[in-house]
């Protein structure tokens, strides 16, 4: 009789006994996610860890078992790993590691390429107003806005202040755990640049447009490179001070690159830091996709917002490109593909205007002057999720 | 799962909310215009200090060294010298080869004889 109850028992704490259609739909996705990165070599660096990830948060356990396994269990060593995500420790670290790989001197030399950075905001208030008409409370509705801002780190910094299921609305509503569908939605909206972009692009310019041929950047002295940092952190913080994980570590990291004198600290967190901080946060975020809180109709619902905004920010940087041409001189026009990298998505969109440009005229490279509204629009978006924070906290 | 209940309700967008998507954006878009006139302005404080480190370092010049003044003489005699230097120069090598013998301890752990890419071989 005890062999057969403890058999029974084992039987009982087996991921066969426990499973749910739901962990095999995830896991399937999982899969298919780690598929597609290594047989199509499909952003690997992304969608390894985040398949695997997926697969590991979905794997079903007994969830009364007096050992702690699952991501949302107190004590267990994902939960541990989860806390950097849900602290916005992983975020700023990777921001740490974008400035000090990051070079300014595109943005320098043609400061008026900012304005397409911040233009492309527009996606994300459009999609707030959006998620909001939708019934979605405030804070879940800024967190699903920050979607179109394309930049999977602020996404995860923003929802996991706003929308991390620990908090309730003003009104007593509670708030849910959106983590796990917004990074995932923003993740695969930064892969799908190549696929969503284009298209908005072409309807949105003429070929004549398409053809401009724009100024060659100046040279960038160094007392330029350090003192857009130095500037550049103290007004973006002082306007929202909420963004200081961020754009604080992301300027810091900028001056580590630019003074020359701390190259090996630059080198260290442009290249292990970000690469740690890569592996946890794809695979935590991956095993934050529980089934039971993944697979809600909310979450595609929030899938089709961060596309809206995604598309609404693209078309608001091209747009405000073409109004800025009407008042630039002919040899200082501006081509409006690269308005469409004004999202943050660093550095895909800017390759895509780049590539656009390249397929229209093959002697113009527009990859250097796409870089400015590309990096604008990370302090731009970082700067919104600031504001937002600032806003509803 | 919860069944699917989609609400498009207008009125959810109240003042406060259009308040926090104008301001929000009007704040972002004016942050970054403030630093991209800024940077496009930069040059004149640039030039300023660039004119003020020009002077400064002109005034002494001036203090440190009063200018020379050399004659035709002196200026023959240092092209002379230059010249005699400069061909005194070779860039011949002395096509001597040095080859130094290194001296490679064995150890049957980097032995060729042992390596796992011998396969086996049928008798």
């Amino acid at each position: 009789m005890d062999t057969l109850q403890t058999l029974s028992g084992l039987w009982e704490d087996t991921g066969f006994h426990n499973a749910s259609w739901g962990n095999l739909v995830m896991i399937l996705v999982g899969i298919t996610l780690v598929i597609l990165a290594i047989r199509y070599s499909y952003k690997p660096l992304l969608l390894i860890p985040l398949g695997m990830g997926i697969m590991l948060g979905n794997i079903p356990f007994l969830h009364e078992a007096a050992y702690h396994t699952g991501i949302y269990q107190e004590g267990s060593v994902l939960n541990y790993l989860f806390f950097g995500v849900l602290k916005g420790i992983y975020p700023a670290l990777i921001f740490l590691g974008l400035g000090a790989m990051t070079d300014l001197s595109p943005l320098i030399s043609n400061p008026k390429l900012m304005l397409l950075g911040a233009a492309a905001q527009v996606g994300i208030f459009a999609s707030f107003i959006g998620a909001m008409v939708f019934g979605f409370p405030m804070a879940e509705s800024a967190a699903i806005a920050i979607i179109g801002g394309a930049d999977g780190n602020t996404a995860i910094f923003l929802t996991s202040q706003l929308a991390n299921g620990l908090r309730a609305s003003g009104n007593g509503m509670a708030i849910q755990n959106l983590i796990g569908p917004i990074a995932i939605a923003a993740y695969i909206y930064m892969s799908l640049v190549p696929v969503i972009q284009p298209p908005i692009m072409k309807l949105l310019t003429t070929k004549k447009e398409r053809l401009i041929r724009m100024k060659p950047p100046r040279t960038v002295s160094k007392f330029e490179k350090i003192l857009f940092p130095l500037l550049g952190l103290l007004l973006t913080t002082f306007v929202a001070p909420a963004s200081l994980p961020l754009l604080g570590m992301f300027f810091f990291g900028n001056i580590l690159k630019e003074s020359g004198l701390t190259k090996q600290l630059a080198a260290t967190a442009s290249t292990i830091i970000i690469d740690v901080v890569l592996i946890l946060i794809g695979l935590t975020v991956g095993a934050s996709t529980q089934a039971d809180v993944f697979l809600k109709w909310e979450s595609i619902l929030i899938f089709v917002l961060g596309a809206i905004a995604f598309m609404v920010a693209t078309a608001g940087g091209v747009i405000f490109a073409k109004v800025m041409n009407i008042f630039l001189k002919n040899e200082n026009r501006i081509n409006p593909l690269i308005g469409a990298a004004g999202v943050a998505a660093v550095p895909d969109s800017a390759k895509i205007a780049h590539e656009m440009g390249m397929k229209e005229d093959p002697t113009n490279h527009l990859i250097t002057h796409a870089m400015a509204p590309n990096i604008a629009g990370l302090i731009g978006s970082a700067v919104t999720a600031g504001l937002l924070l600032g806003f509803l906290l | 799962m919860k069944t699917l209940v989609i609400t498009f309700d207008l009125s959810l967008v109240d003042q406060y909310t259009l308040v926090i998507a104008i301001a929000g954006y009007s704040i972002v878009l004016l942050t970054l215009a403030i630093m991209a006139y800024f940077f496009t302005r930069l040059h004149i404080l640039q030039d300023f200090l660039a004119k003020r480190r020009l002077m400064v370092r002109e005034s002494d010049d001036k203090d440190k060294n009063p200018k020379v003044v050399m004659t035709g003489e002196e200026n023959a005699a240092i092209a002379a010298a230059l010249y005699l230097f400069f061909s005194e120069l070779h860039d011949e090598e002395k096509y001597v080869m040095t080859i130094r013998k290194v001296s490679k301890t064995y150890s049957p752990w980097s032995s060729k004889i042992y390596g796992i890419l011998h396969t086996m071989k049928n008798r």
